[in-house]
């Protein structure tokens, strides 16, 4: 489905990425782990677009999407719920809901009204404060928002950077089941989450990252693997 | 007391509040191209002259002034496009977009102020009156095209906000200003947004142009000193906000309308800019919040 082939980015001076090669197939949640500035977000960046001064190869579904628009590259399937959420504060909850129906096109204003109504069953807070800015939610709501917002696009693979970074608990949970239904509907998932051993429930593979490579891929479900991520990331 | 609100006061405000709309539809433009694109477009006074201009040729070549008032923003868009698409893109994505998009667009304005004065002369030209006469309300005189300006120009405020904060288009836009990156991974086509709204500001400075011909005359001067206006009042609203460029556009030209009939008419842009210092040194931010900022 997505084939990432010695990948490399440039910062400025800084070579953030120094050779990535990964695999996803589809359905498959893979979860990629590492120290802060090792170059996940930037891995996660390159696939969505963000980050033109690439080199190597990322195909999808057979098509090279390296160097493509953002909103070429949404178009194909693949759906980006980055860093930080990205909510847009000037505009409310149901115009953020909105604007990601633009990631497919061609669909009629049934389906997308459908596309619609299943994001707010999904997440039900939001159905409730669909007219608030974007703004004034909290944390876990934006981060509802932000995977609420790619999953009206009916996108195929998500790809969900640090979904639970500075939140509560119980919304931690919240999001990890989130996860783990959007998996079980098909959906391929390529995690990046501080959070390993939550993490670890729900990715078929783990792949640990460091200094602009991958060092490291395993089997999620084996314990030998899951202790050597361990050891190589060093948590 | 009544006399000089009759006859002095009262119209003033009125020649005011006329001058203001217009105002406000340039200053509308500049700072939706600012609030979205980030770029200070240096040009925008001369997109008004050419506006103007645009307007006088039609004229003369026999177009009735609405056919004109109508064409002039349209002629308008493929200048805002191309602006866009040949010189502002090609800067856009460098380190320094807020230096070198200031300086290509400076530049454009003097090529465009030169290119007007050779064309069509240094002196000023003046359209008729399309709506001469008046009525008068209340022992006060309301100047007819003043008027039409007035509702004409308030109605056309109100579709930009309705565009803007009510449409798919418009949330395209305030995603699109507050983080083009992610607005873009949701589909939204970021370079066609640029290039349309480019074009719509472009169209509103041309048509503020032609509304205003009448009434001021048409000179190739003219975009340098009504876009010294524009500017102050997008900064004191706040670049990027259209609440603020509506209210700043409309109480400064108030502030100027009442404050020449206190002191001499040349003292009243002063006032002005010491409102814009003041504004700059305790709320720099102006006084309402950049589009798509929530």
């Amino acid at each position: 489905m997505l084939e990432i082939r010695d990948l490399h980015s440039h910062y400025g001076f800084s070579h953030v990425l120094q050779g990535v090669n990964l695999t996803l197939r589809p359905g498959e949640c893979v979860g990629l782990f590492g120290r802060n500035g090792v170059g996940k977000t930037t891995t996660m960046r390159a696939i969505a677009g963000w980050i033109k001064q690439i080199s190597g190869s990322i195909t999808y579904n057979g098509q090279e999407i390296g160097g493509l628009a953002s909103n070429a590259i949404c178009r194909l399937g693949i759906g980006f719920v980055p860093e930080d959420r990205r909510i847009f504060p000037g505009l409310t909850v149901e115009e953020n809901l909105k604007l990601g129906l633009m990631q497919t096109a061609g669909r009629s204003g049934a389906q997308e009204a459908a596309a619609l109504e299943r994001a707010y069953d999904l997440f039900p807070r939001l159905k409730q404060r669909y007219r608030q800015m974007g703004t004034t939610l909290s944390g876990g709501e934006q981060q509802m928002l932000a995977i609420a917002r790619v999953l009206v696009g009916d996108q195929k693979l998500l790809l969900i950077d640090e979904p639970t970074e500075g939140l509560a608990p119980q919304i931690v949970d919240e999001i990890f089941a989130i996860m783990r239904k959007l998996k079980s509907e098909g959906h391929a998932i390529l995690l990046v989450e501080q959070n390993v051993k939550r993490a670890l429930d729900i990715t078929d593979r783990i792949c640990a990252m460091e200094r602009g490579r991958i060092i490291l891929e395993g089997d999620g479900n084996s314990q030998a693997d899951r202790d050597a991520l361990m050891k190589a990331i060093a948590v | 007391m009544l006399d000089y609100m009759q006859f002095v006061l009262a119209p003033q405000m009125l020649n005011g509040f006329a001058f203001g709309i217009a105002i406000v539809l340039m200053a509308l433009g500049l700072t939706i191209i600012f609030g979205l694109l980030d770029v200070i477009n240096m040009s925008h006074g001369e997109f008004f002259a050419i506006g103007a201009y645009a307007g006088v040729v039609l004229l003369a070549s026999g177009v009735n002034f609405w056919v004109a008032v109508a064409l002039v923003p349209l002629l308008m868009l493929p200048v805002g496009v191309l602006t866009e698409r040949l010189l502002v893109r090609q800067v856009f994505d460098s380190a320094d977009r807020h230096t070198l998009t200031l300086l290509l667009t400076l530049g454009l304005s003097m090529i465009f102020y030169d290119g007007l004065k050779m064309v069509f002369g240094p002196n000023p030209l003046r359209p008729d009156n399309p709506i001469p006469g008046g009525i008068e309300v209340a022992g006060v005189f309301l100047p007819a095209y003043r008027m039409f300006l007035i509702f004409l120009g308030a109605a056309i405020i109100a579709a930009v906000w309705a565009i803007i904060y009510k449409t798919s288009l418009g949330a395209m836009i305030r995603a699109a200003a507050f983080d083009r990156n992610m607005a873009s991974s949701l589909g939204v086509p970021v370079s066609a947004v640029y290039s349309a709204t480019f074009a719509f500001g472009t169209a509103l400075a041309g048509l503020a142009g032609i509304l205003l011909a009448p009434i001021f005359s048409v000179f190739p001067t003219m975009g340098h000193e009504f876009i010294v206006i524009a500017f102050t009042v997008v900064i004191v609203g706040g670049m990027g906000s259209i609440k603020g460029a509506v209210l700043a556009g409309l109480l400064l030209t108030q502030v100027q309308a009442i404050a020449s009939l206190i002191i001499s008419p040349v003292w009243t842009d002063p006032i002005l800019f010491g409102i814009m210092v003041l504004v700059l040194m305790f709320r720099p931010q102006g006084l309402f919040g950049r589009l798509g900022h929530g």
